[in-house]
């Protein structure tokens, strides 16, 4: 049993959004209520407790590479966001309760029935993806379709995604074929291709995402943190700090009723 | 309530009710799903969208999505900044109150147990606060289901337990002072004074082990300053209490010493979160900035009162002003991480900053060329 992943083709996205639809459905999510945001097609805005697949529309004055343009430039890029299930997950390793682990397919997976609802993931996820509902009071996000994967099925998005935008497997074999796709994709003329977080040495800050992107601008573009970077990873200098601080409140508390 | 309303509608043969914005008729389906357990009271309780602080002195030229956070901001309320402090106060008075016991000074007697009390009663009120703000308070025991060292609220929570326990025996037996009894309570609040050190600040281990960019950035001088900031709620407090002369030159010295440690390290925070500007954007502006800097005058007035002579209506006032200080500033630094969350160019400039800091990371080496020319392209 590898370890699952996604690999999002954004240059192959159309932003139908069955993605979003088939995880709503499949998973029996609540809607979020029917707005209209004006940010291009986008009227999800971000990943969520109840939206587990988010696609987001960018409207750009500048061209694509290989992107011929009737009058003046422009790009539309469309780009369907999802959980990274990092191979270090910040939600899982902040998680008091044990309520989120690692699955055996390698995604990572918050347990509804151990979850007390204390909010400390929210904070420490550097992408904003697991969300307290309030009316719930528990954590939620995306699963990985942890029921689907136990059946030997795809995921409802991937399964749906009717470009192969999305595409899910081993995560080793989805590596080689991102990187395949982005070279072709040079050839065809189109520098601007890189992946987003495919392996731990190209995103050293979470060890690499079983739910990696190609991108063809910058991560901000797209609303991604340009070098994430799990909390966990730099607690240690905090921890010193505090043991030096604790040290310093001793001596200041024997000091004061020692000295006459 | 809902299961009534579907079976009126049945009866009446109509069409099921729109009630959890599932559309799922259970009738005809069952509700199984990954996310089918996911509770709705109120249809649209799914977060709005944050916008964006707009801060005058931005100097960020980067572009965002919409100007949408990148983070999800923290889903406190006012109970955890709250217990921020009470935690400080309980572990610091544990902390003050084992070192006078151990000092086996008579004159400190008095002292031993008001701090044995503020420890006990702030555990006591520290829980309470907790399991009040957890999204399913009925499940705060699961708290200490497991040991997780990669989380300091795990950490933290099972300190709060042992000290809770050794705050509340040694608060039972204050009044021993002889005997196998006394010795059970000296050795508890000993106890309680040792995980009281850890209990002062770990809050502000959990607070900078996170991907807010204002906590985060001060992830050295934030323990320092919630450790000095915990010694001055315990001085303040005991401020406030009747005390005789040795006692009270034991608080002053405590508290002199806290009060100055907390304002040299609020400057040590500005000047850590400082770069890139905005990062400490929140510390400078809105709530939280007016918040962070009252905290700073509260203090150094306390600090200036405690080094006049002694009288009893200038220790009170230095009391409160210490106390209204030290709350200021939790409730500061709390909300200062929920305008951080929201600013997507915080985020942005934290980790570019860092990036560009450590020129061996060649992560982004084979892609930067045409990511250079991508955004050189189009940065509005």
């Amino acid at each position: 049993m590898g370890t699952k992943g996604f690999f999002t083709d954004t240059t192959l996205c159309i932003g139908c959004k069955a993605c979003e639809v088939a995880c709503k459905q499949w998973n029996q999510l609540p809607d979020d209520g029917f707005h209209f945001t004006g940010w291009s097609y986008d009227n999800t805005g971000h990943l969520g407790s109840s939206t587990w697949r988010h696609v987001g529309f960018v409207e750009r004055p500048v061209s694509l590479g290989m992107q011929t343009t009737g009058v003046g430039n422009g790009s539309w890029l469309m780009m369907s966001d999802v959980c990274k299930h990092c191979a270090r997950a910040g939600c899982l390793e902040s998680c008091p309760t044990g309520a989120i682990v690692r699955t055996e397919f390698g995604s990572v997976y918050v347990q509804p029935d151990v979850c007390n609802g204390c909010g400390y993931c929210v904070s420490a996820c550097p992408f904003g993806v697991i969300d307290r509902r309030e009316d719930d009071g528990r954590a939620w996000k995306c699963t990985l379709c942890y029921d689907r994967l136990r059946e030997d099925m795809v995921p409802a998005c991937a399964k749906h995604c009717p470009t192969a935008s999305i595409q899910f497997g081993e995560l080793s074999e989805l590596r080689g074929r991102a990187e395949k796709r982005v070279e072709e994709l040079h050839k065809r003329g189109m520098p601007e291709a890189y992946l987003y977080g495919h392996s731990p040495d190209a995103q050293p800050g979470t060890e690499g995402l079983n739910a990696f992107f190609l991108l063809t601008d910058r991560p901000e573009v797209y609303n991604l943190p340009p070098d994430p970077v799990v909390p966990t990873k730099k607690a240690r200098r905090s921890w010193t700090a505090l043991a030096a601080a604790a040290v310093g409140m001793a001596a200041l508390a024997v000091g004061a009723v020692l000295t006459p | 309530m809902a299961r009534r309303r579907f079976l009126d509608s049945h009866l009446r043969g109509e069409a099921p009710p729109k009630l959890d914005g599932r559309n799922v008729d259970p009738r005809l389906g069952i509700l199984d799903g990954e996310g089918a357990l996911q509770q709705v009271e109120h249809l649209e309780q799914e977060r709005p969208y944050a916008s964006a602080p707009k801060f005058s002195d931005s100097n960020s030229q980067r572009d965002t999505y919409y100007g949408l956070p990148v983070l999800k901001e923290h889903v406190w309320k006012a109970a955890i900044p709250a217990y921020f402090y009470v935690g400080g106060l309980a572990g610091a008075s544990a902390a003050l109150g084992a070192a006078a016991r151990w000092s086996a000074n008579p004159f400190l007697a008095g002292l031993v147990e008001r701090t044995r009390l503020i420890a006990a009663g702030g555990a006591v009120v520290s829980a309470a606060l907790l399991v009040e703000d957890l999204g399913r308070p009925s499940r705060f025991m699961n708290m200490l289901r497991v040991f997780r060292p990669t989380s300091p609220m795990s950490v933290g929570s099972w300190v709060l337990a042992g000290f809770g326990g050794c705050a509340s025996v040694a608060a039972i037996l204050r009044k021993q002072r002889l005997g196998p009894l006394a010795a059970v309570g000296d050795a508890a609040a000993l106890g309680a004074g040792i995980l009281g050190l850890p209990l002062a600040g770990y809050t502000a281990v959990l607070l900078a082990n996170t991907a807010v960019p204002v906590w985060q950035g001060a992830a050295t001088a934030l323990p320092p300053l919630f450790v000095s900031s915990a010694i001055t709620s315990a001085a303040s407090a005991l401020d406030l209490c009747e005390l005789n002369a040795f006692e009270r030159r034991v608080v002053r010295r405590f508290g002199i010493a806290g009060k100055a440690a907390e304002l040299l390290f609020s400057e040590a925070v500005e000047r850590q979160v400082g770069t890139p500007e905005i990062v400490s954007a929140p510390l400078r502006h809105g709530v939280s900035g007016a918040l962070w800097r009252a905290a700073k005058i509260f203090v150094a007035s306390s600090l200036a009162l405690s080094l006049l002579p002694e009288s009893r209506p200038v220790r009170r006032a230095a009391g409160w002003l210490g106390t209204l200080g030290t709350l200021a500033l939790r409730f500061g630094v709390v909300r200062a991480g929920r305008i951080s969350a929201r600013d997507p160019r915080a985020t942005f400039a934290q980790q570019r900053a860092a990036e560009s800091a450590s020129p061996e990371r060649t992560a982004d080496a084979r892609i930067a060329p045409a990511q250079a020319a991508a955004s050189s392209s189009h940065v509005p």
